[in-house]
């Protein structure tokens, strides 16, 4: 079975310093995916490639054995790759739902200028059903007509989980959920996105530094350190590795 | 020539200060009869450092965080109200058509010619000289002291620097002394090259020194000097040789003559094209802009509802008595300002497509207007076309021109879009315009480039009062246009990609896509308007109405009074018609008073407050990024919103 996402050789170099050496990493459908590695190992930059904010030296991305290596960002957004960000990208301005709207609007593509006109382009009720049902899943409901700029770094982060959620994507990328949440909220997201994991079905790739979500969350690990990759495999085997202990310095106790 | 973008500002006000001090050493020198270095000593490095300190102290500290956009709107209003100011204050009238005599001994009049190429006057080494020891200075500044690393430090990151113990206000006060003096000195100099003393010529020059500091990246002195060299000599050269070849080969003559006056702007804008690095290069972002509290919400999103119905009651009103006045009981004149305002209204609302809606900065929206009012004129002149269907298709042929004007500018972001944008405006200006079939060639410049009033089927409106019954059916179709993009599909992407790029991209939102989009709707807005206001002066005026200058002033006036809300442009376009009459010259007191012989004796104002009265909205800007407008808006109708809120419970506590 072709993997929905695969990189396979990717390399990416800054100014001399080699940032990826030839790494493969692939995600089957429906499947939860962690990646993690210590400060500097790569993760954001491989994150980068597979998104095309990169276009990495050498090696090749699929989506679906399609090469989308040549691909802009939006284009691989529409087909079927959603993401969250670590440092919270939300549009100031904007309710919450009125964030879920534009991206629903961008997936079911029938907004066109000639509409616009017309006054034909605001949200039409199906419309609006639909991200009232994605903001139910999330349990951030009540919060459908606050201004982004009004919520919590926690409420933040499901509102981008929303947004990437609307796009209808096939594989959803985290990008380090964790950070600068306290323990308590970053368990309540890893249970908020299982359970929302579970009713849709699209496979996790999860870039994470805490150890602990990506034991709780995943179910295969890869593992980088300075820019290769050092191990892979379930997640509880690569956490017993004992090189990957050693790359993160015995930082952490597996229970 | 001038590398103060250490000062973190992109001074464009760079040229009104060279202005000031060359018109104070000119009225030292030449009216009073100082002598030169009294002259000069006064000039430079008295009023130059002084007026740089009084703006930092004033305006500029206030601004250091801002964004880079902002900053260079207000250094924009800067650029029209300093000159304008001094003017006043000094009691000092442009002077045009004379030499201006400079510091160098007979510095025009003796030539060295050390490679057989061009000969040298002293002025110009004089200013080479000094240039370069400015650079020398600067450089030993930047890399051996202290005060030095601290000013690069402030333009990083002013509140890092804080922390780290500085104080960014002293730092940034003798930053903008000495980039000042130099600015001064600069103008002094330079001001014996131009034939006259005006500020425009000075804000070209700003331009041409934009396009050496785009070499140097904005941050590097030596390679912004060799940049400034480099133009310098590049544009000597074919001014030297291009006549010399065209004597041979004549179809070499048109090229000369359209390419010379245009070249520093083709040179600024093909660096800023084709050089990537520019483009790439991410606005510096202050690690600590975080704690920047987000920009208030639409004052009509969260107001009263009972508010909205009685603003909505009174502002049709108010449309409705200001209508039936002007119907009734308005003379040639104000029928004519009314119209005027009418139809910069439309323009303005060009602005608030790109700027409030898209967050980009466009300055050549005269140029949208000119593409406009020119398409009408060529096609009622040559083809005897109907002015409205030419005025549909002037706004066709603008959104063209802006949607290919847009394809290379896009990849550039803030700052360096306006500034491209800028260099387009004066190279139409300075060639587009020349040719015949645009700007209508030398039988226009006897004739005038005439428009007649449109004749629709039997309606014709050739009378004033039928115009501009025109003039607001189109404005209210063009604002509901507005209104309907900013709700509908359009209108929310590009909000979503003036909150996040990188998100936006992540929903599958090409940013290029809707940002053509929106340089093509705001070009077909604009060049409507310029048609219509070209009928409305049945003749194009290009200079008067659509020269570069005027559309900094458009975009100032806009962002100043609300480029998010389509009041925002009907206001702007009020105040930039009426303002003039009624307040200045005292109308509306004097009706008020019923007379004008009650008027107190200062009126009438002279005209030229007006621009230091905008230099001042301009500066309001920094204060309020959303607009005066939107800001008085919320604040007030947070306070009714209080007061209704108070008396329900009143009422409901008596219930």
């Amino acid at each position: 079975m072709t993997p929905l996402l695969e990189a396979s050789g990717v390399s990416v170099a800054f100014a001399g310093i080699r940032a990826l050496v030839d790494v493969s990493v692939s995600v089957r459908a429906g499947e939860r995916v962690g990646l993690i590695g210590p400060n500097g190992a790569g993760k954001t930059t491989l994150f980068n490639c597979l998104l095309g904010i990169i276009r990495p030296g050498a090696g090749r991305v699929q989506l679906n054995g399609v090469d989308v290596g040549e691909w802009p960002v939006y284009r691989r957004a529409r087909a079927g790759m959603g993401r969250t960000f670590q440092r919270v990208e939300l549009f100031s301005d904007t309710t919450v739902r009125e964030h879920l709207f534009v991206a629903e609007r961008i997936r079911n593509g029938t907004g066109a200028f000639w509409k616009d006109l017309l006054g034909r382009g605001r949200p039409r009720p199906g419309e609006i059903a639909a991200c009232d049902e994605v903001l139910e899943l999330l349990g951030i409901a009540e919060l459908a007509d606050q201004p982004v700029e009004s919520l919590s770094l926690g409420q933040s982060r499901l509102v981008e989980v929303g947004r990437a959620l609307m796009t209808g994507p096939q594989v959803l990328l985290l990008d380090e959920p964790s950070s600068g949440l306290d323990r308590d909220e970053t368990q309540a997201l890893a249970a908020t996105l299982r359970a929302v994991q579970d009713a849709r079905g699209y496979a996790v790739l999860l870039v994470e530094h805490d150890v602990s979500l990506v034991a709780d969350f995943t179910e295969r690990t890869y593992v980088l350190d300075s820019g290769a990759l050092i191990a892979e495999g379930p997640t509880a085997d690569v956490l017993a590795d004992p090189a990957v202990r050693r790359a993160y310095l015995g930082s952490f106790e597996v229970s | 020539m001038l590398t103060y973008k250490t000062s973190g500002v992109f001074n464009l006000a760079f040229g009104a200060q060279a202005y000031i001090s060359a018109a104070m050493y000119f009225k030292a020198h030449s009216l009073w009869g100082w002598p030169k270095w009294a002259a000069l000593v006064v000039s430079a490095f008295v009023l130059a450092p002084l007026l740089g300190l009084v703006l930092e102290r004033l305006i500029f500290r206030h601004l250091r965080t801002a964004s880079a956009v902002s900053k260079l709107v207000i250094a924009i209003g800067l650029s029209v109200a300093l000159p304008e100011l001094f003017n006043q204050a000094a009691r000092f009238t442009a002077v045009a058509g004379r030499q201006i005599s400079g510091i160098v001994p007979d510095g025009a009049g003796v030539f060295y010619d050390p490679f057989g190429v061009y000969r040298f006057n002293r002025d110009e080494l004089a200013m080479m000289a000094v240039a370069l020891a400015a650079s020398l200075l600067l450089a030993a500044l930047f890399r051996f002291t202290m005060i030095g690393l601290a000013m690069r430090a402030v333009v990083e990151s002013p509140r890092m620097t804080e922390l780290s113990g500085i104080s960014a206000d002293r730092t940034s006060a003798f930053a903008w002394a000495l980039s000042s003096t130099f600015a001064g000195l600069a103008g002094v100099l330079i001001a014996p090259r131009f034939n006259s003393l005006i500020p425009t010529e000075f804000f070209t020059l700003v331009v041409i020194a934009v396009a050496a500091a785009a070499v140097g990246k904005l941050v590097s002195l030596p390679r912004a000097l060799l940049g400034g060299l480099g133009l310098g000599w590049f544009i000597a050269v074919f001014n030297t040789f291009l006549p010399r070849w065209s004597g041979d080969h004549t179809w070499l003559r048109p090229l000369q003559e359209n390419l010379t006056p245009s070249l520093p702007f083709v040179v600024l804008f093909g660096i800023l094209v084709l050089w990537r690095a520019i483009g790439r290069q991410t606005e510096a972002s202050d690690p600590l802009a975080g704690v920047d509290p987000p920009p208030p919400a639409l004052a009509a999103h969260q107001r009263h509802p009972k508010l909205t119905l009685f603003t909505r009651l009174f502002g049709v009103c108010f449309v409705t008595v200001v209508g039936l006045v002007v119907w009734f009981r308005a003379d040639v004149l104000w029928m004519h300002l009314v119209t005027t305002a009418v139809i910069m209204s439309v323009i303005y609302l060009s602005v608030t497509v790109i700027t409030g809606m898209a967050g980009q900065i466009s300055l050549c929206q005269g140029t949208f207007g000119a593409i406009g009012g020119f398409m009408v004129f060529q096609m009622a002149d040559r083809f005897d076309m109907s002015v409205l269907a030419a005025a549909l298709m002037g706004a066709v042929a603008a959104a063209a021109v802006g949607a290919v004007l847009s394809l290379p500018v896009l990849r550039l972001g803030g700052v360096w879009l306006a500034i491209a944008t800028l260099a387009f405006a004066f190279f139409f200006d300075a060639v587009m315009v020349k040719f015949s079939w645009v700007g209508g060639g030398s039988t226009a410049l006897l004739t005038g480039t005439r428009v007649p009033r449109p004749l629709l089927g039997p309606i014709d409106f050739a009378s004033d009062r039928a115009f501009l019954v025109l003039a607001v059916i189109v404005l209210v179709v063009v604002s509901v246009v507005v209104i309907q993009l900013r709700d509908g599909t359009i209108g929310r992407t590009l909000a979503a990609l003036r909150g996040s790029e990188v998100a936006a991209a992540s929903i599958g939102i090409s940013a290029a896509r809707a940002r053509i989009v929106a340089f093509a709707v705001s070009a077909a807005i604009a060049g409507l308007g310029g048609a219509l206001l070209s009928m409305h002066h049945q003749n194009v005026n290009y200079s008067v109405n659509f020269g570069p200058i005027n559309a900094l002033f458009w975009l100032v006036v806009v962002v100043a009074l609300g480029a998010r809300t389509v009041e925002g442009a009907i206001q702007g376009g009020a105040a930039f018609a009426l303002f003039e009459p009624l307040i200045l010259q005292g109308e509306l007191l004097a009706w008020i008073l019923r007379g004008e012989d009650h008027l107190p004796g200062f009126f009438p104002i002279a005209g030229s407050w007006r621009l230091v009265l905008f230099g001042l909205m301009a500066m309001q800007f920094a204060r309020h990024p959303e607009g005066l407008v939107e800001y008085g808006k919320r604040r007030a109708s947070a306070r009714i919103s209080r007061w209704l809120e108070a008396r329900e419970e009143r009422q409901a506590a008596v219930a």
